[in-house]
């Protein structure tokens, strides 16, 4: 699936990821939308976490909550997003523990704790796969911005 | 002399307490089986009240995702039972051993009765992952 995001939400994860790990921790986005229109993406939400420079663990109340919310709301995540010291890949832990299991999902890694330009240049895009494997797609052939 | 008429017997007497006796005999049967009837029917209203209370088969929702479906479970089933149901359920979702169930915020243990952990009709269980957490 292709999904739309406003240039405004994406500057709005750049924001989160600036003042968060302050160029100093990783840190994590996510991008919702409504099981009313799939392919839109709706709300960026910045999860409650605890990070350090090379990665990040989601608080584990804060995900109960969050969970209930997405079910009151209609609302599912569409993308995982979160940032990289320096390059930008997929690694062993982001492969095991992302916060959705579904073939399909998509997490996006940002480079450089997101400090350079909003924006996709040099970020890694990857997909799950049927059998639960990670695969990497380009970023135009899922992500459009509007 | 007496009158036989207006001064029975003796032996029409012991007759006459006789056949008290033998009704008295009957009815104490009669309120025995009355009271055991009673005890019956009054077991059998606290069963249906137990089991009005404490189903033994009873439906839940499980929430993954935004999306919730509805499951038929049974209070001896273990958590692993319904957890696997709701996976194959959500889609056949890959890496199922880090996902489990949730309930008033506590991770439902996989091995244990649907009964043991408390889970009641109409109950709502997150189904999610146990950690989420990523890494460069």
């Amino acid at each position: 699936m292709v999904y739309r995001l406003t240039q405004g939400m994406l500057e709005e994860t750049f924001e989160h990821f600036r003042r968060c790990g302050r160029g100093r921790e990783e840190c994590q986005a996510l991008w919702v939308g409504s099981w009313d229109t799939p392919d839109t993406i709706s709300r960026v939400v910045h999860p409650k976490h605890v990070a350090q420079h090379g990665g990040f663990v989601l608080d584990d109340e804060w995900l109960n909550t969050f969970w209930i919310e997405l079910g009151n709301t209609n609302s599912g995540i569409r993308v995982q997003v979160h940032t990289h010291p320096h390059e930008a890949f997929h690694s062993a832990v982001d492969d095991e523990f992302p916060i959705i299991h579904k073939a399909g999902f998509l997490s996006l890694v940002i480079p450089n704790f997101a400090t350079g330009p909003v924006g996709f240049k040099d970020a890694y895009l990857t997909e799950i796969q049927q059998d639960g494997r990670w695969r990497q797609v380009e970023i135009a052939s899922r992500l459009v911005l509007t | 002399m007496l009158d036989k008429t207006c001064c029975p017997s003796s032996e029409e007497a012991l007759e006459h307490l006789r056949k008290a006796e033998y009704d008295l005999e009957q009815a104490r049967r009669k309120e025995q089986e009355a009271q055991k009837e009673i005890g019956e029917a009054e077991a059998e209203i606290k069963k249906a009240i137990d089991e009005i209370e404490h189903p033994r088969v009873f439906k839940v929702e499980v929430l993954y995702d935004g999306i919730k479906k509805q499951f038929e479970v049974r209070v001896e089933e273990t958590v692993k039972h319904l957890l696997d149901q709701a996976i194959r359920a959500f889609g056949q979702l890959p890496q199922p051993h880090t996902l489990s169930l949730y309930k008033d915020g506590k991770e439902l243990a996989d091995n244990q009765t649907i009964k043991e952990v408390g889970v009641k009709p109409c109950d709502v269980l997150l189904l999610r992952p146990s950690t989420v957490k990523g890494g460069a």
